[in-house]
């Protein structure tokens, strides 16, 4: 877990073009929304384009996203859970 | 003077002409259906296609079987003809909006161009070169061409020049409205937004899932009333009120509020001298989006409060046909003036709370005046009335503005000074010193808050728009990352500066060609001589873009990078 978390965190620097920051910038379990990173409701779709890219996860409803993508961790849980490959 | 409307002109699924919608509108009959036409792989998308193959358009419209022309000018042509030949008038302006233009044919043709193939119809792609294509069709003494481009409310904002200058005496009698294809382009571009439904749409439903993409073309005749009478011209309506403004809030989503529309709305009627209760019909933007249809409640409960005029989204039947969406839509408003009734915002069952209640059936009633909503990507919201009886509006000479201050982005060591880290994340390199350069030129002109920003750009986001175009095509339209479209629209910088700056005034963009500037600066002189803004930031933008530079040298054309920023001030 602790390995995908990691992964994941260079996988949203990199998706989302934070240029300046590194994966120990981000706390696994700060909310990604709102406060935090302050993403956006394009973040958001972007996350689910990385989480079928990356993981072959399909989302249907961008609305799912704001549980699965309440922090770093709770991602990470979903697609441990949830992935294809 | 009083606007007076002598020509309507239609195309979209629901017809290829004004009598054909009529008869689809009052049967209550959708075009929406099975994709027919456009050949995505998305191809369980239901959309609102105009029935007719290219090849069917060119022989409807007079064009030779050879012809390479985008879809979007066939559309076009077709109604832009219907209006002329419906006011019996000869048009010496047209003003045409549209984002996709050409689109359709680099989506088919860019392998081909990127080996040296095929070249001709490279030039196609510029937005302002299918307008000039239609024009060339149209054979009317056109002494001004212009290409608004604002994404969804392009059309209105065409009508709203045209009637500018008709204000200014800038000419006699404007063709103007907008038209746009489908493409690949744009339909990934919204499925990656997740907001396309894979049902026919339902706008203001409490279950709406999203929109239906349509195409066609609308068009408005307009004149002023006195040489209307004089030429014994039948006159189906005025224009009695319009404005523009900038939701100012997000490059995709609308506010909670609906500031930007309700600013909009207010501002129409302001114009038109009248009060919120005298309007009998609202033609909402209604896209059925979550967002679009909630935020415009909002915006619509704040300007009539309890006393809701009948409201309808005719996005069911036709589908959201983007660009061309304002043209289409104020000619249905005419439609639905003359034969006295609110067309059905078909598919509706179920409110919910915040939504408006719109007018699920058919209702047949006298129509006095109708206010007509398009907004768009970046917040570029835009209202325009349509009246039994017209409005007096003031008229001016055209006046020339005085250029106050001129920057011009070259050096880049300085721009983070003036674009923070968060706020570039998703801009291209370009797009930082435009917005480096608005910035500058605002502060040091002391015009912090400019009464207009319009952006002039030959090309539009071209970095952005090559990688989106590219990726699809790789990708065999799938896994699309959603943020290169949304930076995609030519109305992308304008409006970016207006959110970063909290600038809800009027914002607009034209992508003609080397007459991209000429057409910004006459929208503000027009504006500046009528009393409506009294500075404007006039922005010139292009970016240099590898893969495309290659395919324009082989027809002996190159792209110019440029941010440049001009503050202008009305000349007393």
């Amino acid at each position: 877990m602790e390995q995908l978390i990691e992964q994941l965190k260079s996988q949203i620097i990199e998706a989302l073009n934070f240029e300046e920051m590194t994966p120990a910038d981000i706390d696994s379990e700060a909310p990604l929304f709102g406060e935090g990173l302050g993403l956006d409701s394009i973040d958001a779709l972007e996350l689910i384009m990385l989480m079928d890219r990356e993981y072959g996860i399909k989302l249907a409803d961008p609305k799912a996203g704001k549980q699965i993508f309440a922090s770093v961790r709770t991602m990470a849980e979903y697609i441990e859970a949830n992935r294809t490959k | 003077m009083k606007i007076a409307i002598t020509g309507i002109g239609t195309v979209s699924a629901i017809g290829i002409n004004s009598a054909e919608t009529l008869e689809s509108l009052l049967a209550e009959r959708s075009g929406i259906g099975e994709m027919r036409i456009l050949g995505s792989r998305h191809a369980d998308l239901p959309v609102g296609e105009v029935a007719y193959s290219n090849e069917q358009l060119k022989a409807m419209a007079g064009v030779s079987a050879g012809e390479a022309m985008p879809r979007t000018s066939l559309l076009g042509l077709i109604a832009a003809r219907e209006a002329i030949t419906m006011s019996h008038g000869v048009c010496d302006a047209f003003i045409n909006g549209t984002t996709v233009g050409g689109m359709d044919l680099t989506e088919q043709h860019w392998t081909d161009y990127a080996q040296g193939k095929a070249t001709e119809n490279i030039r196609l792609h510029e937005a302002g070169e299918s307008t000039k294509v239609i024009a060339r069709y149209l054979e009317q003494p056109f002494q001004f061409i212009a290409t608004p481009s604002t994404a969804c409310s392009s059309a209105l904002n065409a009508i709203m020049l045209g009637a500018n200058m008709l204000r200014t005496g800038q000419a006699k009698r404007v063709l103007a409205g907008g038209a746009e294809s489908l493409s690949k382009f744009h339909l990934n571009g919204f499925n990656t937004l997740m907001i396309l439904d894979h049902e026919p749409c339902r706008p203001f439903d409490a279950n709406r899932h999203g929109l239906n993409l349509g195409e066609g073309a609308g068009y408005l005749v307009i004149e002023s009333e006195e040489e209307a009478k004089a030429r014994g011209a039948h006159i189906l309506g005025y224009i009695s009120g319009y404005a523009n403004t900038c939701d100012a809030f997000h490059q995709t989503a609308s506010s909670e509020d609906g500031e930007g529309a309700y600013l909009a709305m207010e501002g129409a009627l302001q114009m038109a001298g009248l009060n919120a209760s005298e309007i009998d019909y609202v033609n909402a933007h209604g896209t059925a989006t979550p967002n679009n249809d909630m935020s415009e409640s909002a915006a619509l409960r704040r300007v009539f409060g309890e006393k809701m005029p009948s409201v309808s989204s005719t996005k069911a039947f036709t589908g959201h046909t983007t660009s061309a969406s304002g043209g289409l839509e104020a000619a249905i408003c005419v439609l639905a003036m003359q034969k006295s009734f609110v067309p059905a915002n078909l598919h509706w069952t179920q409110t919910a709370e915040g939504l408006i209640v719109p007018s699920a059936r058919t209702e047949h009633k006298q129509l006095r005046h109708i206010l007509c909503n398009a907004f768009g990507f970046g917040g570029n919201e835009s209202s325009l009335i349509i009246s039994a009886e017209g409005s007096e509006l003031s008229m001016a000479e055209r006046l020339l503005a005085k250029r106050a201050y001129v920057i011009e982005q070259t050096d880049d060591a300085d721009i983070q000074s003036y674009v923070s880290a968060g706020e570039s994340r998703r801009m291209t390199l370009q797009t930082r010193r435009m917005v480096a350069a608005a910035r500058r030129a605002m502060s040091e002109s002391g015009v912090e808050h400019p009464d207009a920003i319009v952006c002039a750009t030959q090309w539009g986001c071209m970095l952005q728009s090559m990688r989106y175009l590219q990726d699809m095509l790789e990708s065999d339209e799938e896994q699309l990352k959603p943020t290169p479209f949304i930076q995609s629209t030519h109305n992308t910088i304008a409006s970016q500066i207006a959110i970063l700056t909290n600038n809800h005034h009027y914002n607009s963009t034209y992508s003609q060609g080397k007459q991209s500037v000429s057409c910004a600066i006459a929208d503000i002189e027009m504006q500046m001589s009528l009393g409506l803004i009294n500075n404007a930031l006039v922005l010139e933008f292009d970016e240099l873009v590898e893969a495309w530079d290659a395919v324009l040298s082989l027809i002996g054309d190159r792209t110019q990078a440029i941010a440049k920023a001009t503050v202008y001030i009305k000349n007393n």
